[in-house]
């Protein structure tokens, strides 16, 4: 299997790196973006009252994350929805490395999807530690499409973003995918409708003119909670879908069976070479590869998380793995299982045969670790985020509100925390910060739940390269 | 405008009445009123704003001589603005109400907040 797979020659993809012109936003390569940033000393962080009886709307959160600031580990400002009930969730910046050869184009607004209220904002991060909320488009700009429940975001190169949704105006299926122009306004539907059924998130690799989806379910199955009857009936998805991301069409399909329950994030190896790529399925608790060989795309479970017996639980508790990333440098895969309490690194130089490093057991049902600084963990690690220079795993605690009362009831009373680990690359190794905690359980109006992290120069999953 | 009463009950928290006109939904009302209900997409998909009914026109589950439980039925008490997709059957069954498409029939009691929502599913492993 070659790693260096290239369909398209770089005069196909309109990106000629003999001649490369960075004048736009983001790193010209991956190893630029590893070499060239500076450490993060700011993060956004999504934060939820939603489904609460704080009477407050969602906000996003700017931490600091400088450890020479005075305010380190707090959260210096709040950047208030302008209604209540959005459940933010994932979010996405208007332009990244893959538009790095745009002259004029910078990577400076933030698009912030409610999952639940299918309102998409627009913060204006010129000044970072004072982002402000500068655009909205409502929930019915968004229903005459047919769509709803935003969720994940990209820029597409040239200025445009693209949104996964997945559910119809009702919050059933077909999803499909909302495209806005560079004034953040609704462009259109992306794709013709009707060349999926379920959504969840996406990743392309424009020099391989590919995209791959995933699935999660209808909204009306997965926003009201978790209920193993919606499995037994197959609402929850297993498949995976490849497109052709020049055309925005479905070319293959791929069943990952039983095994492949939930796929949820999924992951391109970030060299623009690459056809490799990861998608956890977060039910049945493993990790697929995914790879094009002879011209079509294929899929093999390489990581396999096995349930444990709890005392206080009838059945075996499955690992849950709900989020992935992989490393700047496309060494490792970084994953979190939420039930568990697990964060885990996989060598996966190999991408076929990825070798177990090292995992952290904090949080969740089963962690060695219940608290730090004295603040007992309320649940596992969920989100994670990378440095770019692969040295510091950050995560925060809340998967969704509904299936958050489930399983971890916990965290709605104290809110969630976003912790971090030391990680020694050439090792392979990851050590907890105790000395890092920031506390959601502290926020003024209540506590507040904290979902996806993201770095304000680009971050481990935010950024493609052509 | 001819409304109803609904009386909107916290467990474990306030209780407050508010009167809903034929074509508003309960949520609608209670926010023109200044009071506030958890909710989610307004459309009846996510269940974020769900409510049980407690009692319809003074009658309570308690009151039921029938038997088959359906003393306290959502149809006599609720009309719905449009399908209530986050409930199941069972849910709807038991009393559960999707509040932001909801508006009222008849004067009913019906449970609120957070902790209704989390009533809808549980640890299918626990």
């Amino acid at each position: 299997m070659s790693d260096a797979n290239t369909n398209r020659s770089e005069s196909e993809s309109g990106h000629d790196h003999a001649d490369h012109h960075h004048a736009g936003p983001g790193y010209a390569t991956p190893q630029a973006a590893i070499e060239e940033s500076e450490r993060e000393t700011l993060a956004y962080v999504m934060g939820l009252y939603v489904g609460t009886d704080i009477d407050e709307p969602d906000f996003v959160a700017v931490v600091d994350l400088d450890p020479d600031s005075e305010t380190y580990c707090e959260i210096v400002d709040r950047v208030e929805m302008p209604a209540r009930g959005d459940e933010l969730h994932h979010f996405g910046w208007n332009a990244c490395s893959s538009s790095c050869h745009v002259e004029g184009l910078e990577r400076r607004h933030l698009i912030v999807p409610g999952q639940r209220s299918s309102r998409i904002h627009v913060i204006d991060t010129k000044d970072r530690r004072d982002p402000e909320l500068v655009e909205v488009i409502e929930p019915e700009e968004v229903f005459e499409y047919d769509l709803s429940a935003p969720h994940t975001v990209h820029c597409v190169p040239d200025g445009k973003i693209l949104l996964s949704m997945l559910g119809d105006a009702d919050g059933e299926l077909p999803g499909g995918f909302l495209e806005l122009n560079d004034d953040f306004e609704i462009e259109g539907r992306w794709e013709p409708p009707g060349e999926i059924e379920m959504n969840y998130d996406y990743w392309y690799q424009p020099r391989q003119n590919v995209m791959v989806s995933s699935e999660w379910a209808a909204p009306a199955t997965y926003q009201p909670g978790f209920d193993l009857e919606d499995v037994e009936d197959g609402k929850y998805g297993q498949q995976l879908h490849v497109w052709d991301w020049e055309e925005g069409t479905v070319e293959q399909t791929i069943d990952l069976g039983e095994e492949g329950l939930i796929p949820l994030e999924v992951r391109f190896l970030h060299t623009p070479e690459s056809t490799h790529g990861f998608v956890g399925a977060a039910l049945s608790s493993n990790v697929f590869h995914f790879w094009e060989e002879d011209g079509e795309y294929r899929a093999e479970k390489v990581i396999d998380f096995e349930a444990r017996e709890h005392p206080d639980w009838d059945m075996p508790v499955p690992a849950l793995p709900t989020d992935i990333l992989i490393s700047m440098d496309d060494r490792y895969l970084f994953g979190s299982n939420w039930l568990h309490g697990e964060v885990w690194m996989y060598d996966v130089s190999d991408p076929a045969n990825p070798q177990r490093a090292d995992s952290l057991s904090v949080g969740g049902h089963f962690g060695e670790v219940q608290e730090v600084q004295g603040r007992e963990l309320a649940a596992g690690p969920q989100m994670v985020q990378l440095s770019l220079d692969g040295e510091r795993l950050y995560w925060t605690t809340s998967l969704f509100s509904t299936w958050d009362d489930q399983f971890y009831p916990e965290e709605a009373e104290r809110g969630s925390v976003m912790l971090k680990a030391d990680v020694d690359p050439r090792k392979g190794t990851l050590e907890l910060d105790e000395d890092f905690l920031v506390d959601f359980g502290e926020c003024p109006a209540g506590p507040a739940r904290a979902h996806e992290i993201r770095w304000p120069d680009g971050d481990c999953t935010s950024d493609v390269w052509q | 405008m001819p409304s109803h009463d609904v009386t909107l009950e916290w467990i474990n928290g306030p209780t407050r009445t508010v009167a809903v006109d034929a074509d508003e939904t309960v949520l609608q009302a209670t926010e023109r009123a200044g009071g506030t209900l958890p909710y989610g997409c307004r459309t009846g998909a996510c269940g974020t704003c769900v409510g049980r009914l407690l009692e319809v026109d003074g009658v309570t589950k308690a009151d039921d001589r029938t038997g088959d439980g359906r003393a306290v039925d959502v149809d006599d008490a609720f009309t719905y603005r449009r399908a209530p997709r986050a409930l199941k059957p069972r849910h709807q069954d038991d009393g559960y109400v999707l509040l932001c498409i909801a508006s009222p029939r008849a004067d009913c009691r019906v449970a609120v907040g957070s902790q209704v929502q989390s009533e809808l599913v549980d640890n299918p492993w626990k």
